[in-house]
C-alpha cells in the first residue's frame, strides 16, 4: 500500500516538474520527487544510497539549480515544442510499452530476503576502481565549472 | 490490490523514464532539459537498486548507484554551467536557438 | 632469397617514394637521379625473381585468426605481372626525368609513382584476399593522385574524381567477394578455393564471380564503366603510359585470369566475360576512330585491346589473354610515351594540329610507328602473335558471330592507328611550330620498349613454361614452346584475319574514294564522339545523387528535441527486432 502511494507520488512530482511553467517551481518539485525517490530506495534496502540520494538530489542539486537559475533567469518561453505533443507522447508510449513487455515479467518473482550489509567492504576493495573513478570525475567536474564560468566572469569584466 | 513490490519499482522505473524523456522531446528551456536528465537519472537509480535485491547483491548494485550519483550530479554541474553561458552569448535558454546549420 | 626479392620488390620503391618526398623540392635534380635508381632496382628484383616462381608460399606472415595469414606466392602470374610492373615502371620514370623537367613538386610525382609500383607488385604476389582489396586500393589511390597531379587544372582534378568514384564502384564488389569467401571458407587465402571451386556453395560463388567481374571491368575500364579512362589521359604522359597503359588497368584482366578455374562453372560467368570483352572491344574502336585528341586515341585503344583479353579470357585462352597482356603493356607503354615525347615537344594534344612531323622527329616517328604496327597486327611484331591467339581461342570455343565482331575491331583497329599515325607524322604541316626530337633520357626509355616491341615475341615459349602447371596447377596453360605458338598462330583463320586488317589500312589510304561510306556512317560518328550516351548516364547519375542529397537535408535539422527522436525511433526499431524477431 505505501508503495503505492510512493509511486503515485513520484510519478505527479516528476509530471509537475515538466508541466510548471517556471523554473523555480521545477526545481523544486525536482527536489521533492528526489526526496520520494529516497524513501523508496530505503524502502527496497538500501539505506546508504537512499541517504546519498536525499542529500545529493534533494539538497545540492537543488541548490545548484536554484543559483543557476538566479544567473540565467528565469523568464517563460513561447512552447510550441519542436515535436508536437501528440507525437512525443505516442512516441513514449510505444517505447514505454516495449520495455515494458521486457522487463515486468521478468521481474514479478519473489523478494529474496536482505542479505547482510557488506557495503563499505565491498565499495573499497572490489570496486576501488569506481572510487577512483568517482574522484577523477568530481576533479573533472569542479575544473569544467571552473572554467565555464570563470570565462564568462572575465568577458563581462571586459566588456 | 497485490501488486509485488518489485512491479511497482517496474513501474516507477518505466514512469521516470518516459517523462524524462519526453521532457526532452517536447520541451525548448535548456534548464527544463537538464531537470529531465536528473529525473531519467533517478529512475536509473531505482532500476539499479531493484536489480541489486533481486540477485541479492545488494552491495555491487549500491556501488554502481553511488557511482551514477555522482557522475550525474557532474553532469548537472556541467550542463548548468553551459546554460548559463549559452544564456550569456545567445541571449536566450532555447534549444532551437542553437543550432547553426542554415542554408 | 625467394622471399627477400619478393619483399624487395614491394619495399624498394616504397622506401624510394619516401626517400624522394623526404629530399624535398629544391633538390630536383637529386629527386631525379634517386627515383630512377630506385626504380631500376625494383626493376631488377622483379626480373631476379622469375628464376624462382613457384606455386610455393614464399612469405606467411602469421597474424592471429582475425585476418588470416598474410600470404605472398610467387607463381607465374604473378611473377610476370611484376616484372612487367617493375620494368615498365623503371621506364616511365626514366622517361620522367626528360617529361617533367622543371615542374615543381615533383616530390609528390615521384613518391606516388614509386608507392604505385609497390603497390602494383604486392597486389598480383598476395594470395590473401583482405591484401589484394588493400593493394587494389592503394593503386585506385595512387592513380587519382596522379591524373589531378596539377591540381590547379579543373579539368585534371574532375578527371581525377571520376576514375577514383567509378574504379572504388567496382571495388565495392571486389570487397564483398573478399569477405564472402572468409565468411564461407573461413580463410582469406584463395589459392585454397582456386584449387577446390566445390568450397563455396553455388549461390555464394555466383555472387562472388559476379562481384569479381564487376570490380575488374570498372579497374579494367570496360563496358559499362569505361567513361573514366579517357578523362583520365589528363595525367601526365608518363602516367598514362604506366598506370593506364601498361599496370593498374591489367589489374582487372589479373583478377579474371587469376580466379578463372574457380569462376568457369558459374553458370553465365564466361559468357558475361565474353561479352563484355567484345562490346568494349568493339564500342572502343569506333570512338578511337573519331576522337582529335592524341592521347584520347591512345586511351580508347587500350579500353579496346583490354576487350580483346577479356574475350580471351571468357573464351578459355588464359595463355592467350596473358600473352596480350605482355604485348599491350610493351607497345602501348611505347605507343604513350612516344605520344608524350611528341605533347612534350608540340605544346598541343589535338591532331589537327599536327602533321608532318616525321621530319623534324625521326626517331619518335620509328618508335611509333613500331608500336602502330604492333598495335594493329602486323607480322612479325608482338602484337601480330598475341593477336591472332586471342582470336584463335575466340573461334575455338566462343560464338561465331562474336568472332566475326572481334575480326571487324582488328579491322577498325588498323584502321584508327593508321590514321592517328598519318595525321601526326605525315602529311601537311598544320601548324607553324617548331618541335625537337626526343630528349635522351626520353630516347632511353623508348628505345629498349621498340626493341622490346620487336622481339618480346620470341619469349612465348619460356613465358608460356612460367605460367605452366608448376607454378599455376589450376589454370591449365599447356604451351611450353615458340614453336607451338608459331604452329597454333599460322592457320587459315589467321589469313582471313590479315585480309581484314589490310583492308582496315587501304581504307584510309583510300579514304577520299570511300567519302560516300563515311557519309552514311556519319550518325555513327557522331554517336561515338558523344561516347555513346554513357557521358550523358553520369551525368544523369551524378544529378540524381546531388538531389537525393538535397533533399535528405531536411532531416538535418540541427535541433536537440529532433535528434533525440531520432535516437528514440531507433531504440523503438531495435526493442522491436528483440520482441518480435526471435
Amino acid at each position: 500500500m505505501w508503495h503505492i502511494l510512493i509511486m503515485a507520488g513520484i510519478l505527479l512530482c516528476a509530471i509537475m516538474a515538466i508541466r510548471t511553467k517556471r523554473l523555480l517551481v521545477s526545481a523544486i518539485w525536482l527536489a521533492g520527487c528526489s526526496a520520494l525517490v529516497a524513501l523508496f530506495l530505503f524502502l527496497l534496502g538500501a539505506p546508504e544510497i537512499a541517504v546519498v540520494e536525499l542529500s545529493v538530489g534533494a539538497g545540492l542539486v537543488t541548490v545548484l539549480f536554484v543559483f543557476a537559475i538566479n544567473i540565467a533567469g528565469d523568464e517563460v518561453l513561447p512552447s510550441h515544442p519542436v515535436i508536437s505533443r501528440p507525437l512525443a507522447w505516442a512516441v513514449i508510449a510505444v517505447s514505454a510499452l516495449l520495455v515494458g513487455w521486457l522487463l515486468v515479467p521478468g521481474v514479478n518473482v519473489a523478494v529474496p530476503g536482505l542479505p547482510e550489509s557488506q557495503l563499505s567492504s565491498t565499495l573499497w576493495q572490489a570496486r576501488s576502481l569506481d572510487m577512483f573513478l568517482i574522484g577523477i570525475l568530481i576533479f573533472a567536474g569542479a575544473l569544467a565549472m571552473l572554467g565555464l564560468l570563470a570565462d564568462g566572469k572575465k568577458e563581462s569584466v571586459e566588456s | 490490490m497485490n501488486i509485488s513490490i518489485p512491479v511497482v519499482a517496474s513501474l516507477i522505473i518505466l514512469g521516470l523514464l518516459g517523462i524524462g524523456l519526453y521532457a526532452l522531446l517536447a520541451v525548448r528551456n535548456l534548464i527544463k532539459i537538464i531537470i529531465a536528465l536528473q529525473i531519467m537519472v533517478k529512475g536509473v537509480l531505482v532500476a539499479f537498486i531493484l536489480a541489486g535485491r533481486l540477485q541479492g547483491d545488494m552491495a555491487t548494485a549500491q556501488s554502481m548507484a553511488l557511482v551514477v550519483i555522482v557522475a550525474d550530479t557532474i553532469v548537472a554541474v556541467v550542463g548548468l554551467a553551459l546554460a548559463v553561458q549559452i544564456r550569456r552569448h545567445t541571449g536566450k535558454l532555447d534549444t532551437t536557438a542553437l543550432t547553426t546549420l542554415r542554408r | 632469397m625467394a622471399t627477400t626479392l619478393l619483399l624487395l620488390t614491394i619495399a624498394i620503391p616504397w622506401v624510394g617514394g619516401l626517400i624522394v618526398w623526404l629530399v624535398g623540392n629544391k633538390h630536383a635534380s637529386l629527386q631525379h637521379r634517386i627515383a630512377v635508381a630506385f626504380a631500376l632496382l625494383a626493376g631488377g628484383a622483379g626480373v631476379a625473381l622469375i628464376p624462382y616462381s613457384s606455386s610455393q608460399i614464399v612469405v606467411n606472415l602469421p597474424l592471429g585468426s582475425v585476418f588470416g595469414d598474410f600470404t605472398f606466392v610467387a607463381d607465374g602470374l604473378g611473377v610476370f605481372l611484376t616484372v612487367v610492373a617493375t620494368v615498365i615502371g623503371s621506364l616511365a620514370v626514366i622517361f620522367s626525368v626528360d617529361y617533367m623537367h622543371g615542374e615543381d613538386q615533383l616530390g609528390r610525382y615521384y613518391a606516388m609513382v614509386l608507392f604505385f609500383i609497390g603497390a602494383m607488385s604486392g597486389l598480383v604476389l598476395t594470395s590473401n584476399m583482405l591484401l589484394v582489396f588493400f593493394f587494389w586500393e592503394i593503386t585506385a589511390l595512387c592513380s587519382y593522385a596522379l591524373i589531378s597531379f596539377h591540381n590547379d587544372d579543373p579539368k585534371a582534378v574532375a578527371g581525377g574524381i571520376k576514375a577514383l568514384i567509378i574504379t572504388q564502384i567496382g571495388g565495392v564488389g571486389l570487397l564483398a567477394g573478399a569477405l564472402l569467401l572468409f565468411a564461407v571458407t573461413g580463410s582469406m587465402d584463395f589459392n585454397a578455393l582456386i584449387a577446390n571451386p566445390a568450397l563455396m556453395p553455388a549461390k555464394w560463388l555466383g555472387i562472388m564471380a559476379f562481384g569479381f567481374l564487376i570490380a575488374a571491368a570498372a579497374k579494367s575500364a570496360q563496358f559499362p564503366f569505361q567513361t573514366w579512362l579517357p578523362d583520365a589521359m589528363e595525367a601526365p604522359t608518363p602516367i598514362s603510359a604506366l598506370i593506364h597503359a601498361a599496370t593498374m588497368v591489367n589489374a582487372g584482366v589479373y583478377l579474371m585470369a587469376r580466379f578463372y578455374p574457380a569462376f568457369k562453372d558459374v553458370p553465365g560467368w564466361t559468357t558475361a566475360v565474353l561479352l563484355v570483352g567484345m562490346i568494349t572491344a568493339l564500342m572502343a574502336a569506333i570512338m578511337a576512330l573519331v576522337s582529335n585528341d592524341l592521347k584520347r586515341v591512345l586511351a580508347y585503344s587500350t579500353v579496346s585491346q583490354l576487350g580483346y583479353m577479356f574475350y580471351a579470357i571468357g573464351a578459355g585462352g588464359i595463355y592467350a589473354s596473358q600473352f596480350h597482356l605482355f604485348s599491350h603493356s610493351i607497345f602501348k607503354a611505347l605507343l604513350f610515351l612516344g605520344a608524350g615525347a611528341v605533347i612534350h615537344s608540340v605544346g598541343t594534344r589535338d591532331m589537327r594540329q599536327m602533321g608532318g612531323l616525321g621530319k623534324q622527329m625521326p626517331l619518335v616517328r620509328a618508335v611509333f610507328i613500331i608500336g602502330g604496327l604492333a598495335l594493329a597486327g602486323i607480322p612479325i611484331l608482338n602484337g601480330f602473335w598475341s593477336k591472332e591467339m586471342v582470336l584463335e581461342a575466340g573461334l575455338a570455343h566462343a560464338p561465331i558471330w562474336t568472332y566475326i565482331v572481334m575480326l571487324v575491331g582488328a579491322g577498325i583497329t588498323a584502321l584508327y592507328t593508321f590514321r592517328c599515325i598519318w595525321m601526326v607524322f605525315y602529311g601537311q604541316p598544320q601548324s607553324e611550330k617548331h618541335v625537337h626530337d626526343a630528349g635522351p633520357a626520353m630516347k632511353v626509355a623508348l628505345i629498349p620498349l621498340a626493341f622490346a616491341t620487336l622481339t618480346s615475341w620470341l619469349l612465348a615459349g619460356s613465358f608460356g613454361k612460367l605460367l605452366g602447371p608448376e607454378t599455376l596447377p589450376s589454370h591449365g596453360i599447356e604451351i611450353s614452346s615458340l614453336g607451338e605458338v608459331i604452329h597454333e598462330v599460322l592457320s587459315l583463320p589467321t589469313l582471313i584475319a590479315l585480309i581484314v586488317i589490310a583492308l582496315g589500312l587501304a581504307a584510309w589510304w583510300w579514304r577520299g574514294k570511300l567519302t560516300g561510306l563515311s557519309n552514311a556512317l556519319k550518325g555513327i560518328g557522331k554517336a561515338a564522339a558523344d561516347s555513346f550516351g554513357f557521358e550523358a548516364i553520369n551525368r544523369g547519375i551524378v544529378k540524381g545523387t546531388q538531389s537525393a542529397a538535397e533533399a535528405l537535408r531536411a532531416t538535418q535539422t540541427g535541433l536537440l528535441n529532433w535528434n533525440i527522436f531520432g535516437i528514440i525511433a531507433g531504440l523503438i526499431i531495435v526493442l522491436a527486432v528483440v520482441i518480435f524477431g526471435g
